[in-house]
């Protein structure tokens, strides 16, 4: 990996090859400006190439002369070799280096978590999924071979794929006559595994040989986000992933408002077709995105908590919300893709992962699964940031559940300027202690738009760390910062002023945004010190943590740690999964094993509720203080708060 | 052999800190639970400091208007005749007219009641502003000032104005109370806050609300009792303060210390009802920990400090 090394820092740092100059001065804990979030228009980046090799963007931002000098921006130059780079002056702005120092500390390999990919945690698997899609070439019938149009293909397909005895579909059957004519006899069939001992069903026919195009879609329904994926059945390979909000928050931001909602009249339709539309919009993408036909979809495996489960199937979620709590089904039956409107080939199925609990859902199960929690040895924490935070603690021999309210603010959700992780969205800030100027990076680096939640994560550490925000999120005015200001009775802290945005305002933080990121925080903190306590275990015990979520592609531990997040956990021990839903659904559309252990997984789990125990309430209010009430709990935390007052 | 029961020993220990000038008054500084003699030290008794308003009061209850009614009004006499008459440890002047929804009087009058008071009595002086986060900032501050050396207790801070409160506590040396709703952790956070901003840990007093008997007083006993539990079981530096009760006001509140008897004949005699009221609700907060107990009725202190001797700290 080549080494980029900045002067006059003397802080050196190894980067991928490609990667920008930016990026490495982030990595090594050094602050250069750079406030239209690496897309190469605010021209504040600018440095000085001294040594080796790289390869530069033309830009407007600079003359002719000073690339000649060898100037080149930071964000839109690429590293290529070993390289030596000088941050001029009134680039670095501010004198006080040694805060530079203090503050901005390296972030090592470990520290910044990416998202891992499915074989990275489960392993190897067999491809075995539920679906087959096989060709036959059928004899053509006459009064000697007269045989009836279902026994003649049942005869083929014994005979030429050793497929024995298979049900089928009524709407199959209807229509089989004309398909086998209109097709010459020539003819795909699809079929799938029954379970729990029942026979294949057929459940579609198709004119000529497409038993090469078999493939499944991949769906996780998140209360905040829906997220679908393509993937080829007979080779594993993904054929793209897309996101969208879910239409439904629209009628609520959180599970409670949605099922307030769906209990008005005509509401629980309503938020049926405004799931249905936004998974149908995801397929049209996706199959845009990769020319695959809508017939060869053959199956979808969904993941999402019990309540988007019971509003996507269209049953009744009201006594979800009520005392005991109790949803009307966790194993989804499995269904025809036409009775959801879902538009993918016709007699392709729906299968659900199955939940735990109301508040333990398909979602969790599907995230253990993929992230092998349940066949672990090591004591693990699996940790699902959604709108609903759900913990699982536990092993190979026993699992340990609880779900809390987090609130969408993670997925941008709640946040004026919150966002997706998509492009456009902030996902790296650094605040220079000294000038409380910010620098910033976007996904994708185009102008900034928002603020995904791997941003709003730093922004709340930064701001911390920095002084310009207290333990309780409540900004400093006496600063008498610029970017610090009151407006509408409310302060907050402009992280890109309007001419450097993509959406032509401010893009700011206000003080209620933090509010409600620490409110998130907190909860899952609390979540996680309520579960250790009700099995008496110290956070010592645990061996493994696995983080869920959609942060974004990053989630750097150091900066989870230090807004309170999560306790003090070392980096070997903690992996950012990225979205352990939609892989856990992946996992099953090519494995029917993996199908199997997502069942025993919900029959497995215990569920502990916490909103009838009394300490998690407490537990909660500790945890709104940055970074916790309990300080001693966050040695190396408070080692940097002190330090900072040193400077 | 005999029985022996056992004992417990705690890793921490309430911080004593001294209050006033002329006659000091220390307060906290046990190492154990509520009166629990045979485990521990308790240096200091549960001190009650009286409450003085600095106007007329509106509303009270007939039985304080006969046992106070001669001095209230004025507030110089009123404090002279806690200090000599009805022996309290310590004068709380409640600076209720300043409140903006209110009389809304200004800083320079508080300023001068405060003054007058100071110069009128040689026990602790506290003084509390009108409840009003905004106001009480500006108060507090001119309070510290004219009351640079007197060691007085200034308070509440809250959440909203614990900058201005803590940095007028720091300036002219007094102490502060912290007043948090009813909930451990937020007593600890603002003592956090507060010693952040650099004032000393044994400056600092935690006010963590009270109500009265009957109106939610086990909760208040809970979180009491669990700020001393974690002071002294978990060592819990933040929690060390020691601890005021501002119970009168509430109790005097609650209709059951109000009503007269004709109103509410089922209930009994008026005059011992709100008495009672205030002394039983004293008694819990003391229980579970309280180290200054606010109070109001001449006659609640006197039961307070029998029970107090009786108890023989």
């Amino acid at each position: 990996m080549p080494k980029v090394y900045f002067y006059p820092d003397n802080r050196g740092v190894k980067v991928e090859d490609g990667e920008n100059i930016l990026r490495a001065a982030v990595l090594a804990g050094v602050h250069i400006n750079a406030s239209c979030g690496g897309s190469g228009t605010c021209g504040k980046c600018r440095v000085a190439v001294e040594q080796g090799d790289v390869e530069a963007q033309d830009s407007a931002k600079l003359s002719a002369e000073q690339v000649a000098q060898g100037y080149a921006l930071a964000c839109t130059t690429a590293v290529r070799g070993d390289v030596e780079v000088r941050i001029p002056v009134e680039v670095q702005m501010g004198d006080s280096r040694a805060a530079l120092e203090r503050e901005h500390r390296a972030v090592t390999h470990g520290s910044v978590l990416t998202s891992k990919d499915l074989s990275e945690l489960f392993g190897d698997f067999d491809l075995d999924p539920v679906t087959h899609r096989v060709y036959v070439e059928l004899s053509v019938p006459s009064l000697e071979d007269n045989l009836s149009d279902l026994e003649r293909l049942k005869r083929e397909l014994t005979r030429v794929h050793g497929i024995g005895d298979f049900t089928v579909d009524l709407a199959c059957l209807k229509k089989m006559a004309t398909k086998l004519r209109e097709a010459d006899w020539k003819v795909t069939a699809t079929l799938m595994e029954g379970s729990n001992g029942e026979c294949p069903r057929l459940i579609r026919l198709d004119a000529g040989d497409r038993s090469g195009k078999h493939y499944g879609l991949a769906v996780d329904i998140g209360t905040t986000s829906v997220y679908a994926e393509l993937i080829n059945l007979n080779t594993r390979e993904s054929l793209g992933r897309v996101s969208e909000y879910n239409a439904q928050v629209s009628c609520g931001e959180d599970i409670i408002s949605r099922i307030v909602y769906s209990l008005k009249k005509d509401g629980l339709t309503r938020l049926q077709n405004l799931v249905t539309d936004t998974i149908n919009r995801l397929i049209g993408r996706l199959l845009e995105k990769s020319g695959v036909d809508r017939n060869d979809i053959v199956y979808m495996v969904a993941a999402g908590n019990t309540t988007m489960a019971h509003l996507f199937f269209g049953i009744n979620a009201r006594y979800i919300r009520e005392g005991p709590y109790i949803p009307t089904v966790n194993f989804m039956p499995t269904v025809r893709a036409a009775d959801l409107s879902i538009k993918i080939a016709e007699g392709a199925r729906v299968y659900y992962i199955p939940g735990r609990s109301s508040y333990v859902g398909g979602d969790i199960t599907s995230g253990l699964l993929a992230s092998g929690v349940y066949k672990a040895d090591k004591l693990t924490l699996y940790i699902d940031v959604g709108t609903n935070g759900e913990m699982v603690l536990g092993n190979s021999e026993w699992l340990l559940a609880c779900a809390c309210s987090a609130g969408p603010a993670f997925e941008g959700g709640s946040v004026k300027h919150g966002m997706r992780a998509v492009k456009g969205a902030i996902e790296t800030v650094r605040i220079n202690p000294d000038t409380l100027e910010p620098m910033i990076l976007t996904i994708g680096q185009i102008k900034p738009r928002g603020i995904c939640g791997s941003g709003l994560i730093d922004i709340l550490a930064e701001l911390f760390l920095t002084g310009v925000i207290n333990e309780k999120g409540k900004f400093d005015l006496e600063l008498g910062h610029p970017r610090i200001r009151e407006s509408g009775g409310q302060a907050e802290y402009v992280l890109v002023w309007a001419d450097e945005s993509a959406i032509g305002e401010d893009i700011e933080i206000t003080e209620v945004d933090l509010d409600n990121i620490t409110r998130t925080k907190g909860a899952i903190h609390a979540g996680i010190t309520t579960l250790l306590d009700s099995v008496q275990m110290p956070v010592e015990a645990i061996e493994q943590v696995l983080i869920a979520g959609g942060f974004g592609r990053y989630l750097e531990l150091d900066k989870a740690i230090t807004i309170g997040l999560l306790p003090e956990f070392t980096e070997d021990k903690v992996k950012y999964v990225g979205n352990g839903s939609l892989m856990g659904a992946h996992l099953v559309l090519l494995s029917q094993a993996a199908r199997s252990s997502a069942k025993e997984i919900a029959q497995k789990m215990t569920y502990l509720d916490l909103s009838t125990n009394p300490s998690f309430m407490d537990n909660y209010v500790s945890a709104l203080f940055l970074p916790h009430t309990d300080t001693n709990s966050f040695p190396s935390v408070m080692e940097r708060i002190k330090e900072r007052s040193r400077v | 052999m005999a029985f022996q029961a056992p004992l417990e020993s705690y890793s921490g220990k309430i911080r004593e800190i001294t209050l006033g000038s002329d006659t000091q008054v220390a307060v906290g500084g046990e190492n154990t639970l509520p009166f629990y003699t045979f485990e521990g030290n308790i240096p200091n008794r549960p001190r009650i400091a009286m409450e003085v308003y600095d106007t007329e009061p509106v509303g009270w209850a007939g039985e304080l208007k006969s046992a106070i009614g001669d001095v209230w009004g004025d507030p110089v006499a009123w404090a002279k005749k806690c200090e000599s008459e009805y022996g309290a440890d310590i004068v709380c002047l409640q600076l209720a007219s300043t409140d903006p929804n209110g009389a809304n009087r200004s800083v320079d009058e508080a300023v001068a009641t405060v003054k007058a008071v100071l110069e009128a009595v040689s026990i602790p002086v506290m003084v509390y502003g009108s409840g009003n986060a905004d106001k009480d900032g500006e108060i507090l501050k001119a309070v510290a000032e004219v009351a640079q050396g007197k060691n007085v207790v200034i308070g509440p801070a809250v959440e909203d104005n614990y900058k201005s409160v803590a940095a007028a506590a720091m300036g002219f040396g007094a102490k502060v109370a912290g007043e948090t709703p009813i909930d451990v952790n937020m007593a600890k956070q603002l003592n956090i806050l507060m010693s952040n901003l650099g004032v000393a840990v044994d400056s600092l007093l935690i006010d963590p609300s009270t109500g009265a008997l009957g109106y939610g007083l086990e909760y208040c006993f809970s979180v009491n009792e669990r700020i001393k539990l974690a002071a002294l079981t978990q060592n819990d530096n933040m929690l060390q303060s020691p601890t005021v009760s501002n119970l009168g006001r509430e109790v005097w509140k609650a209709k059951e210390a109000k009503i007269s008897q004709e109103d509410a004949p089922q209930w009994g005699d008026e005059k011992k009802r709100g008495i009672i009221w205030e002394t039983l609700t004293a008694i819990a907060v003391m229980m579970a920990g309280a180290d200054i107990l606010i109070m109001r009725h001449p006659e609640s202190v006197k039961l307070i400090k029998k029970t107090i001797a009786e108890f023989g700290v």
